[in-house]
């Protein structure tokens, strides 16, 4: 009897057992979110956008600067890590770590403004009104175009994803587009979140419509459609909301959001960029990894050339640093994208290329006044194209300007040396090479 | 969940009362007479439980009880024959002529007749058919090292060993018959007295890409009794899941029934001092290279050398600041134990207490460690045994980081320019490039790290019938790691926030639960029938958690703590991950001849996908003690021989993270102080086990009258279904995907060797050889992976390579006329670009092994101990900078650099100095020396690894009886020691034993400034009373 009751209970045992098994192995991480449930009403979508910027933060904070920077002539190579040693020189292998971390970082951006298009125009959320909705998404169309824009004009046409992953299968097939057509998508794009995005009169560190249009100006810069670069240009510039500021430092210090910034990248003490610390010497608590060069030093010192913008430097002998980026004690410094003076050098440059001369001078000469510089001298189209680029070259010459605009207007083989024009782009990270039969490598890698 | 353990219980326990009622319904006899009986130990006269009793000539036998009390009620008249069998013990048989009888017996001599822990039970040697190495806790007692897992270096075959740095306390790289992963844990599981243990690194602060602490050190080597190495998949897949990369079981010493209490007291001091120190050029080498570099680029560029810029002035008159030597120092070690054992007639203890302080050779990290231990076992009735294992451990790390750090202590003594001046003019600390100033480093570190540790242990068992044994154990492994920090304004790392501070509490939770049901019988007419099984079931939850706060900006150095701090944050995560697991294990011996072995475990594992959450891991093993044969006794060569083969299933699931196969955004992607999620991870349902098939074939045997046993192994991993993160077009958003992709296969030979060569009264003399080959490839893999060396990219896996493949530009020659590096140019297109790196070495030794000698005279001991590898090359990172050609404007130069070539005609392998970067592909070409294409990623640093150790030499004296009698001691012992006093090597580093970038599996055997092993000379005083 005993016996029969014991098996009974024992099969019971099992049974429950075996229930209780799947619960007990039932795991779910208290940080992280099912993909599932990854945007489904108004805190979601929000937070999936905000997501988005940071992952524009993740590139821009250091990569991509340095890509602006280090292959041209404002900035050397100071320091131990071979990644920018090969930059400087401009022999970059496709697993340069800097070329690879902006690749990727970029193509996360993009996954992550492909979720928020693909699912934030159908969360019906009472707490979402259309207007917010339109605000997202439209802020995660400018993000894919700016990092389309910021890859095309690294790496050429790349391949384009428009659909957030979610297996790796569907990754399949997808060729790498020619730069036009990247550049096109990247207007779409433009377009759309300037139908979209709000303006308002404060708002620097998030898209807004003026936003939008001051990239599509730079687009149009560098597919040289001038009419079209001069007169998005035109839009932003008359948007009373932005200024230049005096003097030229004021824009990079505290507390930043200058009128100058068309857009911007907050950081604060609890979501910090250190970018200081590979500007700084050890003695400042830094790496100084990157040092600005000797004929730029020169240039930034003399008063017919530099003027206040001589404020980018500090120390003196071979100690001298860049402090573009200076908040050594809370690392806060902006990663800085559009200023309103880069619509005025857009402007100039598309008026020159058209040859409105006295309009292009009178652009340029604007940006030569805040810097305490007397009016330009030069006066024909050549002269002043080159004194533009000479202009772009100080004004933004810790950002993420020089090398761009020496590709994109060939001047690179003349001005640096590097004569083959294969190294204008980077390569296209090894990695891919290898797990993906759908790339190709760029010539010359 | 708790709901759960009890379901479990209840179950077991139910099968078992089953038992126990058929078991009682069972009694029948005609009485002739009774005994009643003791079986003891004949040496110790220790009670022995579980030695079965029989009546010669009849099928009634029985089973001694936990006292070694037996009683028979039987139909047999006295006298009669009682024969006695136990494990380890000789065949007795003894006529008994009245109750109650006392029976002795003898140890069994030789090595095949020890007694094995294996996977849940023991058993002796001779029937094992799995693969298992013992080592003796004396082997590994009383030598300057914390883990008692580093100290099993060259002590057990297919196991290999390395220290990573010689940092005292810190990580350790050990590998049972190679890398089975890639992704995954490489690591073995250790159980200690039954628990599984945790091997997680609980420390949170980064010390240049090293492993800082050896979780394994929170044991005291001095508390164990044995270690057994469980290496093929006979012995290991009764732990399933776990037990792929192999199992280390440890049982610590316990006290004796019917013992005297005996207390233990010893003591080492010991002095370290570094075997090889830094040497770098002086002051005006450095400027004259660094001149040279200049000139030369100034002519690669096709100027006149005179247009050089930056060239240093005078360079004879530079002074030379000699850093280095400020590094080092002697370091002390201090070791106490003391400890206490002993038994009464129904329990026994063991206490004891241990503490080591042992310094680095390099300034200014130190370890020290307390320990506290409690093993206590209670025989309640004859049939109910309760006992416990406790262990405390509080271990403290004064980190420093060195390694891949810059502003780290030996970097910043290492890396500058030797003319340049270690203060400024004003007295201040003087900095340049990316490195800090070490004197500041040495003075000013302020890195704290408190380990506490319980390893705790309650079990119960409960003898059903003679032979059938239920034991349930409750196990808990607890860890803290408190780690504060403080980077004052005096160092780099505070300078510019005005001091920062951060603070970790780490917590590392394992809690398993176990019911074993274990079976073990003779029968037949002559006993020639042996079972031994089990069944069991495991509950376990790994439960890890973590809570940090950094805070920058301070009053004043004096203030030190967060809450001080102008700016402060803060952050926790907490994962858990759970493994449900049912096992069973059945070994059939018949004629103490023929064994069959078969086992299997089931284990279920919350971090796998819905589908594919359970995995079956099985096993068989064959044993021929063919030396009980007739016809090989007849051929007198062998005193024993044993053929045994297995194979069989584990399985790894350990160093994936917990939510590994769910699709997850990540949150913390905040912006402008708003909450952001953004996506981290693909899903994948259909993840799963990770799977090692092991086939293993041996053979022991024990020759020369006994004195000579010598046991060989080969074997063949192959670890199918890696954990592998694939790497995914980045265009996904994401870079790898965690799938079960790839190949890895581990085949090798061991050989052990236990020599007696002299045993005679005062003088005796043993040999211990033993050498493992093992030889590591990948068998499939989606595409190569490179990594190490902070995106330098080193470390290559690569399908039809070994793990651990070093990815360089071959250079050929030095061009006699150019003094331009020639590299091996793959593609043959007369052009250097990444298509021609290629794999040059590899970090993992062909083979290693170990030489161990004791020499006893009278009261006088000897041991020597020689450990040795080859075949691992070093990848030299130290040369790596510091011959850089002049590219490395803040870096001074190695001596190596001296080297150079000069002008036509110089043979040598260390190219012309120069910066020039132009034409970056040409092979040949000037760009190529240091930077352009190859950016020094050069084979010339690469080196040779191979060396050969004198480990330990000891030199002991026992003091005599007379005067130990004199002094009321039981035993005392002197002993002088020297740890590391030779190394052969050809490696021109500091030292061939490093492992600078441990904390990733896969980028083993780089030397970049690291804590190089030091040189000990010990004297040590061991007391038993």
């Amino acid at each position: 009897m005993i016996t029969k009751h014991i098996i009974l209970l024992l099969f019971a045992g099992i049974a429950i057992q075996a229930v209780s098994c799947k619960k007990y192995l039932d795991e779910k991480p208290n940080n992280l979110i099912s993909t599932g449930d990854a945007i489904v009403d108004a805190g979601t979508a929000r937070a999936a956008i905000t997501g988005a910027y940071d992952r524009v933060q993740g590139y821009y904070a250091s990569s991509y600067p340095t890509l602006g920077v280090m292959p041209a002539d404002n900035v050397i190579f100071n320091g131990t890590l071979n990644e920018y040693l090969q930059l400087d020189q401009n022999a970059v292998p496709t697993d340069n770590v800097i070329t690879v971390a902006a690749y990727q970082g970029i193509y996360r951006a993009i996954n992550s403004a492909n979720s928020v298009i693909a699912a934030v125009p159908g969360v019906t959320d009472p707490l979402l009104s259309a207007a917010e909705k339109d605000k997202i998404t439209g802020e995660a169309y400018f993000i894919r175009a700016l990092g389309y824009f910021d890859l095309a004009r690294g790496w050429g046409g790349v391949q384009l994803q428009l659909k957030p992953t979610v297996d790796i299968a569907g990754l399949k097939g997808v060729k790498r587009s020619t730069l036009d057509a990247t550049y096109d998508q990247v207007l779409a794009d433009l377009n759309q979140a300037e139908q979209l995005l709000p303006e308002d009169a404060t708002t620097r560190n998030r898209a807004q419509k003026s936003t939008a249009r001051a990239l599509r100006a730079r687009l149009h810069l560098y597919r040289k459609q001038w009419a079209d670069a001069e007169a998005d240009a035109s839009l932003v510039i008359a948007n009373t909301k932005y200024a230049l500021v005096q003097p030229y430092k004021t824009f990079f210090t505290a507390p930043f959001l200058s009128t100058e910034s068309v857009l911007e990248l907050t950081y604060s003490v609890n979501d910090k960029n250190s970018y200081w610390n590979l500007w700084y010497p050890s003695s400042a608590g830094g790496q100084y990894t990157l040092k600005p060069s000797d004929a730029l030093v020169a240039k930034l010192n003399n008063p017919q050339t530099g003027g206040t913008r001589n404020a980018l430097i500090a120390g003196s002998g071979t100690g001298v640093y860049g402090v573009l980026y200076n908040t050594t004690a809370s690392s806060v410094d902006p990663s800085y994208l559009i200023r309103i003076a880069e619509l005025y050098l857009i402007r100039a440059e598309a008026r020159a290329q058209q040859n409105k001369i006295t309009e292009a001078v009178a652009d340029l000469n604007v940006i030569r006044a805040r810097a305490g510089l007397a009016a330009t001298t030069a006066t024909s189209q050549a002269d002043v194209l080159l004194a533009i680029e000479e202009e772009n070259s100080l004004e933004f010459a810790f950002e993420a300007h020089r090398w761009f605009d020496l590709t994109r207007t060939g001047r690179a083989g003349a001005v640096l040396g590097v004569t083959n024009s294969d190294y204008w782009l980077f390569p296209i990270p090894n990695s891919d090479i290898l797990s993906d039969p759908d790339v190709t490598q760029n010539h010359g890698y | 969940m708790r709901q759960l353990y009890f379901r479990a219980v209840c179950a077991l326990l139910c099968v078992l009362s089953a038992y126990a009622v058929i078991a009682q319904q069972q009694t029948q006899p005609t009485i002739h007479s009774k005994l009643t009986g003791i079986v003891l130990d004949a040496a110790s006269r220790q009670p022995l439980a579980g030695a079965v009793v029989k009546i010669k000539g009849t099928t009634h036998a029985v089973t001694t009880d936990n006292e070694g009390k037996f009683n028979f009620v039987t139909g047999q008249a006295f006298p009669y024959t009682l024969v006695i069998d136990y494990i380890g013990y000789q065949h007795q048989e003894i006529v008994v002529n009245s109750s109650p009888a006392e029976v002795l017996v003898k140890e069994n001599a030789g090595q095949l007749n020890d007694i094995i822990v294996t996977g849940y039970s023991t058993q002796e040697r001779k029937y094992i058919a799995g693969s298992i190495t013992s080592v003796s806790g004396d082997a590994i007692r009383d030598v300057p090292a914390a883990g008692f897992n580093q100290l099993l270096q060259g002590k057990a075959t297919g196991v290999q060993v390395m220290a990573n740095s010689g940092v005292p306390g810190s990580g350790i790289t050990f590998r049972i018959r190679g890398n089975n992963s890639i992704n995954a844990s490489v690591d073995p599981l250790y159980i200690i007295d039954g628990v599984f243990v945790s091997n997680a690194d609980p420390v949170q602060t980064s010390v240049g890409n090293q492993q800082p602490s050896n979780p394994i050190a929170d044991i005291n080597p001095n508390d164990i009794e044995s270690i057994q190495i469980l290496k093929d998949a006979n012995a290991t897949a009764i732990y399933g899941s776990l037990g792929a990369n192999g199992v280390v079981i440890v049982t610590t010493r316990r006290g004796k029934r019917n013992t005297h209490a005996r207390i233990g007291l010893s003591t080492y001091q010991g002095w370290s001092t570094a075997i090889n120190k830094f040497k770098v050029a002086t002051g005006p080498q450095t400027a004259l290279l660094s001149n040279e570099a200049k000139i030369n680029t100034a002519v690669d560029n096709g100027r006149d050398p005179s247009t050089a810029t930056g060239l240093i002035a005078n360079p004879d008159s530079l002074p030379t600041y000699n850093r280095t030597d400020d590094l080092f120092r002697t370091a002390r070690t201090q070791n106490y134990d003391l400890s206490a054992q002993g038994g009464t007639e129904n329990s026994t203890y063991y206490v004891s207490f241990g503490y080591l302080k042992q310094e680095s050779v390099v300034k200014p990290t130190n370890y020290d460690r307390y320990t506290a231990r409690l093993n206590y076992d209670n025989n309640l009735t004859t049939r109910l045994k309760v006992g416990t294992s406790i262990n405390i451990t509080r271990s403290q790390r004064n980190l420093s980081s060195n390694d891949n750090n810059p502003q780290g202590v030996i970097n910043s003594a290492l890396f500058p320019r030797s003319y340049l001046p270690v203060y400024n003019a004003d007295g201040t600390y003087a900095r340049y490039g990316s490195f800090d100033n070490h004197i500041a480093l040495i003075n000013n570190l302020d890195n704290d790290a408190v380990g506490w540790r319980t390893i705790g242990n309650v079990f119960a068992e409960y003898n059903i019938l003679p032979g059938l044994k239920l034991r349930s154990s409750w196990s808990l492994d607890n860890s803290s790691e408190y780690e504060n920090n403080y980077s004052n304004t005096l160092i780099s790392a505070g300078i510019a926030t005005s001091g920062s501070a951060s603070s970790y509490e780490t917590k590392n939770t394992v809690y398993t639960n176990e019911q074993v049901l274990s079976f073990v019988k003779s029968f037949g007419s002559s006993k020639q029938h042996n079972i031994n099984a089990l069944i069991g079931n495991t509950l376990n939850s790994v439960i890890s958690q973590g809570t940090s706060a950094t805070g920058t900006g301070f009053a004043t150095n004096s203030l030190k703590a967060i809450s001080a701090a102008a700016t402060r944050s803060g952050s926790s995560f907490s994962s858990t991950s759970k493994l449900v697991s049912f096992f069973g294990k059945a070994g059939y011996t018949y004629a103490d001849k023929y064994t069959v072995d078969v086992s299997i475990r089931a284990d279920a594992s919350s971090k796998f996908g819905k589908n594919k959450q359970w995995g079956y891991f099985p096993s068989g093993g064959l044993a021929w003690r063919a030396g009980q044969e007739d016809f090989i006794k007849s051929l007198h060569i062998f005193n024993d021989l044993k053929f045994r083969g297995s194979i069989g299933l584990s399985g790894n699931q350990n160093g994936i993270g917990p939510y590994a196969a769910l699709g997850l955004w990540a949150s913390g992607a905040n912006y402008l102080e708003q909450a952001g999620t953004a996506p981290s991870q693909l899903a994948n349902p259909d993840l799963t086990w990770e799977t090692t098939r092991q086939l293993d074939l041996g053979t022991e045997f024990t020759i020369l009258k006994n004195r000579l046993t010598i046991s060989f192994d080969y074997y063949n991993k192959y670890t199918y279904d890696l954990l592998l993160n694939v790497p995914v077009p980045y265009r996904s958003g994401f870079a790898s995907y965690l799938q079960n992709y790839g190949a890895v296969r581990n085949k090798g030979y061991e050989v052990g060797a236990h020599s007696t060569n002299i045993d005679t009264k005062d003088f005796k003399w043993t040999t211990d050889f033993n050498i493992s080959w093992n030889k590591n490839k990948i068998e499939k893999l989606a595409s190569d992976i490179v990594q190490g060396a902070s995106g330098r990219n080193i470390s290559i896996l690569r399908q039809g390579y070994a793990v651990n493949s070093f990815y360089l530009y071959k250079q050929l020659y030095v061009d006699k006329q150019t003094g331009n590096a020639v590299y091996a140019d793959l593609q043959k297109d007369n052009q250097i670009t990444s298509a021609d790196r290629q794999i040059v070495g590899n970090a993992l030794p062909v083979y290693s092994g170990g030489l161990t000698n004791n020499l006893s005279y009278k009261n006088f001991d000897l041991n020597f101990f020689f450990y040795f590898q080859e075949g691992n090359k070093i990848m030299n990172m130290n040369d790596f900078f510091m011959v850089h050609g002049g590219t490395q404007a803040n870096i001074g130069f190695l001596p190596r650099q001296l080297d150079r070539w000069q002008k036509p005609g110089d043979v040598t392998d260390i190219p012309r100095l120069t910066t020039y970067s132009g034409n970056p592909t040409q092979n040949g070409g000037a760009a190529n020396n240091y930077g352009g294409n190859v950016a020094n990623l050069s084979s010339r640093y690469l080196q040779d690894g191979s060396f050969l150790r004198l480990k330990t030499i000891t030199l002991g004296y026992n003091l005599p009886n007379a005067l130990i009698q004199r002094l009321k001691l039981n035993r005392a012992r002197l002993y002088v020691q020297a740890t590391n006093l030779l190394t052969f090597t050809k490696y021109d580093g500091l030292d061939p034993e490093v492992s600078s970038q441990s904390n990733n599996q896969n980028t083993a055997g780089y030397d970049w400034a690291t804590v190089p092993q030091p040189r000990t000379v010990q004297v040590g005083l061991s007391v038993t009373f």
